[in-house]
């Protein structure tokens, strides 16, 4: 179990009713600049971005601290009509790992996460907040990750000078791991 | 006088002011201190020292907060500045916000503006075209606006000129309409922008796709190394300002060569007011700024003045510089101060992709662009039902390709693995807008700016030659695109505001007869003969290249003979 999941799951232990959005000593909130956000909600953002972009051989979404960009680029980035569907679609996202697994999403196995999230992937008749709530979660993880440094320094590498220009490259002289400007 | 015990009036005078220290601004001080004049560059803004001032050159995609984006109460303070494609993370520090510096949009207008030395030309997109006949004689021909003063052959030698200086990156294509000019090595096209040149070339027997010309360094000569700049590395990170000096801007080439020269003295933090004009003299004696960080109003004073504030703040100078002889604004005689702006309409652009070539792709990045397709309408003769016609972008590039509806640990790698999509090509409009007196700009007689100019007031729209023209160019890009085999093609009308191009024009335009032009043959204002304006502000009539390379020569040749002029005594 990771620090994360005790913390969670203590919080769950000691508060009794953790997916009440009430700010209590358990589930305490984080201040930004245009929302609040308490520890069930971080920890749902950070699960579906870890199950989007999970840890393999390679850093996923936890290791590279998506977390903390995704709401930053919300908090900073996004209009208010869109930090407000982002909320209410969350809410309502909340309801789906009940509806299909009978528990929370934070209490789902890998598998029921991945199951979850890709509901998302597929024709459905999500209400208009709940896909705001997940394509922000997913566009800014997947953002976040391809312009992480890990992934421009390890993954596809970014130059910064290139100095070059080949105009006729043939495709099969690319190389894995280049980024060719 | 508020000054008189500051400095002595000796120490403020100069041989030559030049207000303004962007793209033409900075030829005047190199050309005048080249020739020996003493010379005084006003700037509004700060000072923006080359390598040094670049805060933001060297910085990695992930350095950024925000990863290049804007947020949200930048977006809400400053909208007009906001929809300008460089205005991001990376180069907001060298754009005017909206707030600093308010105008009044009769019509909408977003006004792009770069206070700092070396203004926009840190920032421009750096294409580089000459203008030909085609172009100098179309007012005469198509009976608009008026004839211009000047033909190719009176600036042929100043394109030179200038581009020897600033490296312009180019081939030799002997299209009439596009004069070739003194070329570094072009930035080839690619296997895509190649193929479908030629398949213009086969199609029809006007129309070009070319390299684009542009002001990179791809292969400097000794001038340049003698500037202190090198070769252009290829990181397009151009509007952060660049630390090789690849690309031409005033703060890496012709202010830093000014300024070597011992003549010129820079002085920054200093808006114009008004241009001091001396009822006995009959002449300009200098100029009156404020200093943003004093407050104080300063006199300086010169035999000429050079006016180089980007084409609308040089109207705004001009109309707020008011006198008994000129009550309507410096060189108003002709009432026509003002009016018959221009601009170019980039309101349009089209996008399709093609299915062949996969073999091959590209490799580094492209300064250039791309390709560009000179204007091919109405060249020779009217053929259309609209007046002008439209020069074009066109570019190709393969994307890459993963799966987009996939989440974990596959979706994961195909984001690290180089699976390349179709090719992708694309070209944006950039449409001759036809002047018109309806389209002015005027001072606000009410609103002042923070250092008590009158704000601007901009009266400036599309009409329905503009309209017109748009439908063509998509009309035959969608043509040519769907004969090259393209597929998917969207052709899009956008509309934006006049202003975003960033090629504003006129107001204070050339020509032959002091009643219906401010400025005469030399850029030299008819009635007041020791004012040159070089800027965008003297353009007659707009065509359709970008623009900066013409005020470039156009300020060379006006300084080359405001000095031979003083020489001979005659101003």
């Amino acid at each position: 179990m990771d620090r994360r999941t005790a913390i969670r799951n203590l919080a769950l232990v000691i508060g009794g009713a953790a997916l009440l959005p009430a700010c209590t000593k358990q589930n305490p909130i984080v201040n930004y600049k245009h929302f609040d956000i308490n520890i069930d909600q971080q920890t749902l953002i950070s699960d579906m971005a870890e199950t989007i972009i999970p840890k393999t051989n390679t850093p996923g979404a936890t290791d590279l601290n998506l977390y903390s960009f995704i709401v930053k680029m919300l908090d900073d980035c996004a209009k208010k009509e869109d930090q407000q569907a982002f909320f209410k679609g969350m809410g309502e996202f909340n309801e789906l790992p009940q509806k299909l697994f009978n528990k929370s999403f934070a209490d789902c196995s890998n598998k029921e996460r991945e199951s979850v999230l890709n509901t998302f992937e597929k024709k459905n008749n999500y209400s208009k907040d709940m896909l705001a709530f997940y394509n922000t979660v997913k566009g800014l993880t997947v953002f976040g990750y391809t312009e992480s440094k890990y992934f421009m320094t390890k993954q596809v590498v970014y130059e910064l000078v290139p100095g070059r220009y080949n105009a006729y490259f043939p495709v099969k002289n690319l190389k894995a791991g280049v980024k060719n400007g | 006088m508020a000054n008189l015990n500051i400095d002595s009036v000796k120490e403020r005078t100069f041989d030559a002011i030049v207000i303004g220290s962007g793209m033409s601004g900075g030829w005047a001080a190199k050309e005048l201190t080249g020739k020996g004049l003493k010379t005084l560059m006003l700037e509004r803004g700060r000072d923006v020292k080359h390598i040094k001032d670049y805060p933001t050159t060297n910085m990695y995609p992930w350095e950024f907060a925000h990863r290049g984006e804007l947020t949200e109460d930048i977006k809400e303070k400053s909208p007009i500045v906001s929809r300008c494609y460089a205005f991001r993370e990376d180069a907001m520090h060298f754009f005017v916000k909206d707030d600093e510096h308010p105008y009044i949009q009769d019509k909408p207008f977003d006004w792009i503006r770069g206070y700092q030395v070396g203004g926009k030309s840190l920032l421009w997109a750096r294409q580089t075209q000459r203008w030909s006949d085609f172009d100098f004689e179309g007012p005469a021909r198509d009976g608009f606006a008026v004839d211009w003063p000047i033909r190719y052959k009176d600036i042929a030698p100043w394109y030179s000129y200038v581009e020897k200086f600033a490296g312009i990156a180019g081939n030799k294509d002997g299209i009439a309409e596009l004069p070739d000019g003194e070329f570094l090595p072009a930035f080839p096209l690619n296997a895509v922008e190649d193929y479908f040149s030629n398949h213009v070339k086969q199609a029809y027997k006007n129309r070009h796709v070319i390299s684009a010309r542009c002001a990179h360094l791809s292969k400097p000569e000794p001038i340049h190394f003698e500037q202190g700049r090198v070769k252009c590395q290829n990181r397009i990170l151009c509007q952060r300002g660049c630390p090789f000096g690849g690309y031409f801007s005033a703060n890496a080439s012709t202010i830093p060569w000014a300024l070597k020269s011992g003549h010129l003295t820079l002085r920054p933090f200093s808006v114009v007011q008004s241009i001091i004009y001396d009822e006995n003299k009959g002449k300009a004696t200098g100029v009156r700024i404020v200093d943003t960080n004093t407050k104080e109003t300063i006199e300086y004073y010169a035999r000429i003045i050079f006016v180089n504030a980007a084409a609308l703040n040089t109207n705004l100078v001009l109309l707020n510089s008011t006198s008994h002889r000129f009550p309507n604004g410096l060189g108003n005689d002709s009432g026509v101060l003002g009016k018959y702006v221009a601009f170019h309409n980039y309101s349009a652009h089209i996008s399709a992709e093609y299915d062949g070539l996969k073999e091959w792709t590209t490799d580094g990045r492209n300064p250039a662009g791309g390709g560009y397709i000179p204007r091919f309408r109405n060249v020779y003769k009217q053929e259309t039902d609209f007046l002008r016609g439209y020069a074009s972008g066109f570019s190709a590039y393969r994307g890459s390709k993963h799966e987009q509806h996939d989440i974990g640990s596959g979706f994961k790698e195909s984001l690290a693995k180089r699976e390349l999509g179709p090719w992708r090509v694309g070209s944006h409009m950039m449409g001759e807008t036809i002047p018109k007196e309806s389209n002015f700009v005027s001072l606000d007689p009410v609103k002042k700016d923070a250092w008590g100019v009158p704000q601007l007031k901009i009266s400036v729209d599309y009409d329905d030659n503009d309209e017109k023209m748009k439908k063509d160019y998509l009309e035959q890009l969608k043509e040519m695109f769907t004969t090259a085999g393209f597929t998917n093609i969207k052709p899009e009308s956008n509309h934006a505001a006049p202003g975003l191009d960033i090629h504003e024009m006129g107001g204070a335009r050339m020509g032959n007869d002091p009643k219906t032009s401010i400025l005469n043959k030399w850029n030299q204002v008819h009635s007041c003969n020791n004012v040159f304006v070089t800027d965008g502000a003297s353009m007659t009539s707009t065509s359709c290249q970008n623009p900066s390379l013409t005020y470039m020569a156009l300020t060379a040749r006006a300084a080359d003979y405001a000095v031979k002029e003083m020489q001979k005594g005659n101003i």
